[in-house]
C-alpha cells in the first residue's frame, strides 16, 4: 500500500468503515509509518474535539407542540392508513418464507419415490421369505421362467443365467410394488435368496446401493427396465451380481 | 411521539444556521413525511433526514441562494496529504465557540456531511442516502470537510498564539 492510498483510506479507517482486507492493510502500513500514524491520530483528535465541543440542536420545546397541533387530523388517520402498505410487504415475506420453510420441509421429511420404492421391495421380499414362498415358478431354467412370467404380466422381464457365475436361478413370482405388478426373479447364492424386482420404467439416474434394515439393495435400470436387487447377500458379492445381472440382462 | 425530531432539528439547523430557518424546515418537513408516510423504506431516521435534508436545499435555493453557491457538484478532487488536521494539543485546546463558528463557515455540502456523522453518528451508506450521493462522494466529502476544518482551525488558534504573545 502507498502512503497516498493509506493516507486516502485514513478516514475511511477512522471511521469503522473500512472492509476487513483493507483494514489489515492500512494497519500494516500505518505499523510501520510513524507519520501516516501521526496523520490518523489527527484525524481521530478532530473528530473526538467535534463530537465533544460541537453544539447538538435538539429541537426546541416549542416545535414539538406546534408539530403535535400542526398534525392531528393526518397522524390519526394516515399513519393508520399508510401503515397497511408499510407492514403489508413484510407480512406477505413473512407469510412467503413461512411457506416455502414449510414445503422444504414437506418435501424433505417426505420419502422420496426411491425411498418409498425401497420400503415396497424389501417388504415384499421379506413377506415372501416368511411366507416360505420364494417362488410362484420352480425352475432354474430361464426358458421356462420368462415365458411364465411374460404370460402373467404385460411386459417380458430379461431372465439371466448365471449358474456359471455362481447365482442359481430357483424361479420367479409375480409381486406388486410401486403400484404395478412386477417380475420377481429368485436367485440363490448359498443359502441366501436373492430377489430381483423387474419392471418396465423410464431409465431414472439411481443412487446404485441402499442398506435396509439389514439387507442390501442394488439398482439398476436397463433397456427400459427397471431392476431391484433385494438379499441379505453381503454387499460386495450382491454388488457382484446386480453387475452380472445387468451384463446378461439385455433383452 | 416524534422520533428523530431532534437529529432532524439538528441537520436543519446546522444546514441553515438559524434557529428560526430551522424550525420552519424542520416542521414543514415533518408534515411533507407524513404525507409522504408510504414513501417510507427502510430505516425511518436516513429517511426523515433526506426529507429534512432536502427540505433545507429547496428553502435556501429560494431564500438564501447564496449559501448553496457552488453546491453542485464540482468534483473537488483532493490530493491526500498527511496534513490530515491540526495537532492533538490545538483539538483539545480549541474553544467551543471557535470550533462551532469553523464548521458554521464551511461550505454546505461539506458542512451536512460531516454534521450526520459526526453529531448523528450515521454510517457512510445511510450519509450517502439522505445526501443522495454515492459512497465514494461521502468519503470524499469528508475527507474535505475535515481538512477544511483542519486548516480552519491551525489558523484560528496560530492567530490565538500570536495574540498571546
Amino acid at each position: 500500500m502507498t502512503n497516498e492510498e493509506a493516507l486516502r483510506l485514513l478516514h475511511a479507517y477512522a471511521d469503522g468503515e473500512l472492509d476487513p482486507a483493507r483494514m489489515l492493510e492500512l494497519e500494516a502500513h500505518l505499523a510501520a509509518n510513524p507519520s501516516a500514524r501521526a496523520a490518523c491520530e489527527r484525524l481521530r483528535g478532530l473528530s473526538a474535539a467535534i463530537r465533544a465541543k460541537a453544539d447538538y440542536h435538539a429541537a426546541p420545546a416549542g416545535l414539538a407542540e406546534r408539530l403535535a397541533a400542526s398534525i392531528p387530523p393526518a397522524p390519526v388517520t394516515r399513519p393508520r392508513r399508510f401503515a397497511v402498505p408499510r407492514w403489508l410487504p413484510s407480512a406477505a415475506a413473512v407469510a412467503g418464507f413461512a411457506l416455502l420453510a414449510w414445503i422444504a420441509a414437506t418435501v424433505a421429511m417426505r420419502p422420496g419415490e426411491d425411498e418409498r420404492l425401497a420400503a415396497e421391495v424389501l417388504d415384499a421380499h421379506v413377506r415372501s421369505t416368511l411366507a416360505g414362498r420364494p417362488f410362484d415358478v420352480a425352475s432354474s431354467d430361464q426358458h421356462t421362467v420368462k415365458p411364465w412370467l411374460s404370460a402373467r404380466l404385460p411386459f417380458s422381464p430379461p431372465v439371466a443365467d448365471l449358474s456359471a457365475q455362481g447365482f442359481e436361478l430357483t424361479g420367479g413370482r409375480l409381486d406388486y410394488v410401486g403400484g404395478r405388478r412386477v417380475a420377481v426373479l429368485a436367485y440363490k447364492r448359498r443359502q441366501h435368496l436373492i430377489d430381483v424386482f423387474v419392471w418396465p420404467s423410464a431409465a431414472r439416474p439411481h443412487e446404485p446401493a441402499l442398506t435396509r434394515d439389514g439387507f442390501n439393495i442394488e439398482r439398476f435400470a436397463r433397456d427400459g427396465m427397471e431392476f431391484w436387487v433385494v438379499s441379505d447377500l453381503n454387499r460386495n458379492e450382491l454388488g457382484d451380481f446386480a453387475r452380472l445381472l445387468a451384463e446378461h440382462s439385455a433383452l | 411521539m416524534l422520533p428523530h425530531l431532534d437529529a432532524a432539528y439538528n441537520l436543519a439547523r446546522w444546514i441553515t444556521r438559524n434557529d428560526h430557518d430551522a424550525q420552519d424546515v424542520v416542521q414543514e418537513a415533518v408534515l411533507r413525511a407524513f404525507r409522504f408516510f408510504e414513501g417510507l423504506r427502510g430505516e425511518p431516521k436516513p429517511w426523515l433526514l433526506a426529507i429534512v435534508r432536502n427540505s433545507c436545499l429547496s428553502w435556501l435555493q429560494v431564500n438564501r441562494p447564496a449559501d448553496l453557491a457552488g453546491f453542485d457538484d464540482r468534483v473537488i478532487e483532493t490530493v491526500a496529504s498527511e496534513e490530515e488536521g491540526p495537532e492533538a494539543q490545538a483539538m483539545r485546546t480549541i474553544d467551543r465557540r471557535m470550533l462551532n463558528e469553523a464548521i458554521a463557515a464551511l461550505p454546505a455540502q461539506f458542512r451536512e456531511v460531516l454534521v450526520l456523522r459526526e453529531l448523528e453518528d450515521m454510517s457512510y451508506k445511510e450519509i450517502a442516502r439522505i445526501a443522495d450521493v454515492p459512497i465514494g462522494t461521502v468519503m470524499s466529502r469528508l475527507a474535505r470537510a475535515r481538512r477544511l476544518l483542519g486548516e480552519s482551525v491551525r489558523a484560528v488558534s496560530k492567530a490565538a498564539g500570536s495574540a498571546d504573545r
